[in-house]
């Protein structure tokens, strides 16, 4: 039987037993994930299901996607979407703190999470026998968490170690803190994902609550599953344990556009550390948008693997730097591309930024060379086979693009576009966001000189 | 539809000369990975050397007959292809991966850097000032700070004690005819391991290795001459002093097991209990109730000879004190009290259902069988894991921890503001012998 077909069957066949309309199954096709097959599905109360058969390994990766992140927080409530990431491990209706844990180790499963911008997921990665555990537990944690002291506050002293751990004695993420908090003046992107201490601090159980009646619903879901399944035994156990779960109202989005940005914002940040960092920072493309793939590629050029221009001018030729690094937000609004340059420990960051400068001014006015582009595209089409490795490595790709574009296989369009690239593509994107005047520069002054320095 | 599998099929290949080759195929993402790996590593380094295996590792990329090291770093990229250096005290290893069409490309490549590097004067002298600044750069990272001085502390004298990568003073000795005695002593032969992983036919490897490998000179594996490593007794506690530390960094540590003990695998089970899972005693304790530390852990590593055994927990600046304190507080009840069998019986469901994830990917089957041969291991010791766990009863875990952890030989770490946390940690660690405070930058 042609598989639309089956599945259209299994539909019918499990609707026929359906105990509520929330509980019904509709087959929403399948896509092409590589040369794998991707099938989409939708329960009656919103919750979207997503499966990919793998049979490499008997294991099962199993992600829950909730679209909502730090971007739905409001100023002095910062860091709660992250916060949930901790408590949503915590006691439930039927079950009592730590038995969340308990279990799956017990069937030996590893579990975590990971809250950005734009989402939240929490994922399982499970021996293939007991994928209905994973289907039990989160459908449970979704609807039936027990938010109250003292487990808030614990898990809250928790996070601040986190953010003790992350930022405040890590030079690299009070940097990056920085540097978001610099260049976004009104988009919820200035904040930072872990949240401000103070706020980390100040949650109250009521303030959970009401953000977890508010964003944790099937309609604002999307389950991944990946691995050695069987996709109608799997959808029936969907089905029982969330089809009860009523969907509920998700409020609109108040997101403020961040503004253009005309001038060019320079900060400093004096910590005790090694040496200088210069982070150099231009507004980007959406994660949607058709430039993000070119931006990262020309940032692949620049910076990426010891042929990159940077890397030869500041580490190899010069002996400025010790690390170079380009980044392009892979947000969905647009977010920045990110230049990062470690200094070496008697060097400056003033001495770096006229190099710099002189690499971003050459992409603009000349094309780059053929071989340049060649190895960016190799080195690119490299990173995307190495995400599809494994189990996890494919649900993660596929939850990420679900949530933020709305289209799972959309790795596999970034490497079309990848291959498509030309170096006049390259120069046309450099031209538009490398703009000197409208960008943010971040400069890492140690504190006090290292050892070898001071010698 | 494709066969599932649950534990390696490496192929081996003896090859000309000693050296031997391994496949673990997979055929599902057109990737391979490849480890050309040593049998030494910088246990063998002079003490006034310390970092000479690892310098000489990556000095075959920066230049060989032919090939500029520029020119070496712009066709692995061209490859779609990653390489790096990874060394441990008894191994040195090229890591590569590969977009599959162009392994026999990389193959080429990496068989005249390895049977022809020029180790030019000028590449060695920017390699090894780029290595000091790696080395001073990762003050910055305090974990690793107390990692490199409770390696040092607790080996101190003997090789294990060495940082792989060197220090800032050891580095700048190194000079080019260092770098040809090691690599003529250790890449010969009998010294080598090729270990394929990924989308490459079984028929075709030991034809890739022997490609290779033609330039290696053929020659013994050299001997290694490393003791047993010993631990003075008595509990010291050594303070690395860091400005501004909102935070800490502990590490508990002694002395742990050694792969060829009878009871080494008893003592994994005992600590996974203790301090190797989410919901461990350790976690329990130091995060679930508390809120101290983000994270809680403990481990026993595993080398050729015994490695140790280490806690790892990183509360706030002012809860150091308490959290010390506890530490070893359920470390001597774990060493005392043992184990339950409920306790046992659980992490072994534990063990035996997570080795799904030991083997589900071929790099990583490919990399047991790997370490078997590198460390000497038992031939069965991954194969059998899972049997060996479920053969593993509460009277034999606890009498593994009080046969192996000895509280009165303990040694704890701790980056902090000595200004701040000093005072509460002295009272923190029973019966303390010596209390050291050395800056963060000390080596």
């Amino acid at each position: 039987m042609p598989r639309e077909k089956q599945r259209r069957a299994w539909a019918e066949e499990l609707n026929a037993s359906a105990t509520s309309d929330g509980s019904r199954l509709t087959y929403d096709g399948t896509v092409a994930f590589g040369n794998e097959a991707l099938h989409r599905w939708r329960l009656g109360n919103g919750l979207t299901v997503l499966v990919l058969v793998d049979r490499a390994a008997p294991v099962v990766a199993y992600h829950t996607w909730y679209s909502v992140g730090s971007r739905h927080e409001q100023p002095g409530k910062t860091g709660l979407a992250h916060l949930f990431e901790h408590l949503m491990f915590g006691e439930t209706e039927h079950l009592g703190a730590g038995v969340f844990d308990r279990k799956l180790e017990e069937s030996g499963a590893e579990t975590n999470a990971a809250t950005w911008v734009d989402w939240t997921y929490y994922h399982e990665l499970l021996p293939a026998d007991r994928v209905k555990l994973a289907v039990k537990l989160e459908a449970e944690r979704m609807h039936r968490l027990i938010l109250r002291e003292p487990q808030v506050a614990s898990e809250k002293e928790v996070v601040a170690n986190e953010r003790r751990f992350r930022v405040e004695d890590d030079v690299e993420g009070l940097a990056n803190e920085l540097l978001y908090k610099t260049a976004f003046l009104d988009h919820p992107y200035r904040w930072p994902t872990i949240g401000w201490m103070q706020d980390i601090q100040g949650f109250t159980p009521e303030d959970c609550v009401a953000f977890y009646k508010t964003y944790y619903a099937p309609n604002n879901a999307t389950v991944v599953v990946v691995g050695d399944v069987r996709e109608r035994d799997l959808l029936m156990a969907v089905r029982d344990a969330y089809g009860a779960i009523p969907g509920q109202p998700i409020p609109p989005e108040d997101i403020v556009p961040e503004p253009i940005q005309i001038e060019e914002r320079r900060t400093e940040l004096r910590k005790p550390s090694a040496s200088e960092k210069l982070l150099v920072a231009f507004k980007g493309p959406a994660l949607a948008d058709g430039d993000h793939a070119l931006l990262t590629m020309l940032s692949e050029v620049l910076f990426g693997g010891r042929a990159s221009r940077l890397y030869r001018s500041l580490v190899v030729d010069r002996e400025l730097a010790i690390d170079v690094r380009g980044w392009v937000s892979t947000f969905r609004d647009p977010g920045l591309f990110e230049c990062w340059v470690t200094a070496r420990e008697s060097r400056t960051a003033l001495e770096i930024l006229p190099v710099l400068d002189e690499a971003l001014s050459r992409v603009k006015a000349d094309v780059v060379g053929n071989d340049e582009l060649a190895r960016a595209k190799a080195r690119l089409e490299l990173g995307s086979l190495q995400q599809l490795e494994t189990a996890s490595g494919k649900a993660e790709q596929i939850g990420f693009f679900e949530v933020v574009l709305g289209e799972p296989a959309h790795p596999f369009r970034r490497v079309e576009a990848f291959r498509r690239a030309t170096a006049a593509d390259l120069r046309r994107v450099a031209r538009r966001y490398l703009v000197d005047g409208a960008r943010t520069v971040l400069r890492v002054v140690p504190e006090r000189p290292s050892a070898e320095a001071a010698q | 539809m494709r066969a599932a599998r649950a534990q390696p099929t490496s192929l081996r290949f003896e090859l000309p000369g000693g050296a031997l080759a391994l496949l673990e195929p997979s055929h599902d993402v057109p990737l391979v990975t490849l480890v050309l790996a040593m049998r030494s590593g910088s246990a063998a380094d002079p003490g006034e050397k310390a970092g000479l295996a690892r310098i000489a590792a990556r000095m075959l990329r920066r230049g060989c007959d032919g090939l500029l090291a520029e020119q070496i770093d712009f066709r692995i990229d061209a490859l779609g292809a990653e390489m790096a250096v990874e060394t441990s005290p008894s191994t040195v290893a090229i890591h590569a991966q590969v977009i599959a069409r162009n392994l026999d490309a990389l193959i080429d490549l990496l068989a005249r850097m390895i049977s022809a590097p020029t180790f030019a004067e000028h590449e060695l002298g920017r390699l090894k000032r780029e290595t000091v600044s790696e080395i001073i750069e990762a003050r910055d990272n305090d974990r690793v700070i107390a990692q490199k001085a409770m390696q040092r502390t607790l080996f101190a004298g003997h090789p294990y004690g060495r940082n792989a990568g060197g220090t800032t003073q050891t580095v700048p000795r190194i000079d080019r005819n260092d770098v040809v005695a090691f690599f003529q002593r250790h890449v010969v032969s009998g010294n080598l391991v090729v270990a394929f992983a990924g989308d490459v036919a079984a028929d075709r490897v030991p034809g890739l290795a022997a490609r290779l490998l033609a330039g290696v000179p053929r020659g013994p594996a050299p001997a290694q001459d490393v003791a047993e490593p010993t631990m003075a007794p008595g509990r010291k506690l050594l303070l690395v002093d860091k400005p501004e530390r909102t935070q800490t960094q502990i590490l508990l540590g002694t002395m742990g097991t050694s792969p060829s003990d009878e009871d080494h695998v008893p003592l994994l089970v005992a600590n996974a209990i203790f301090g190797g899972t989410f919901t461990s005693r350790l976690m329990k304790e130091i995060r679930s109730k508390r809120g101290w530390s983000y994270g809680a852990s403990a481990r026993a590593a595993i080398d050729r000879h015994r490695q140790a055994w280490i806690l790892w927990t990183f509360p706030a600046a002012q809860d150091v004190g308490p959290c010390l304190k506890l530490s070893i507080e359920l470390l001597e009840q774990w060493v005392t009290g043992g184990v339950t069998t409920r306790e046992v019986s659980f992490i072994q469901r534990y063990l035996a259902r997570s080795h799904a994830f030991d083997v589900d990917t071929a790099t990583k089957r490919m990399h047991q069988t790997l370490d078997v041969d590198l460390l000497g291991l038992a031939p069965n010791y991954f194969s059998g894991w899972v049997a060996h766990v479920r053969a593993v009863t509460a009277e034999t875990a606890n009498s593994a921890v009080k046969n192996r952890i000895d509280v009165d030989r303990l040694l704890a770490v701790v980056v902090g503001t000595a200004a701040e946390v000093l005072d509460p940690l002295r009272s923190a660690v029973p019966s303390v012998s010596d209390v050291v405070v050395v800056p963060f930058d000390a080596e």
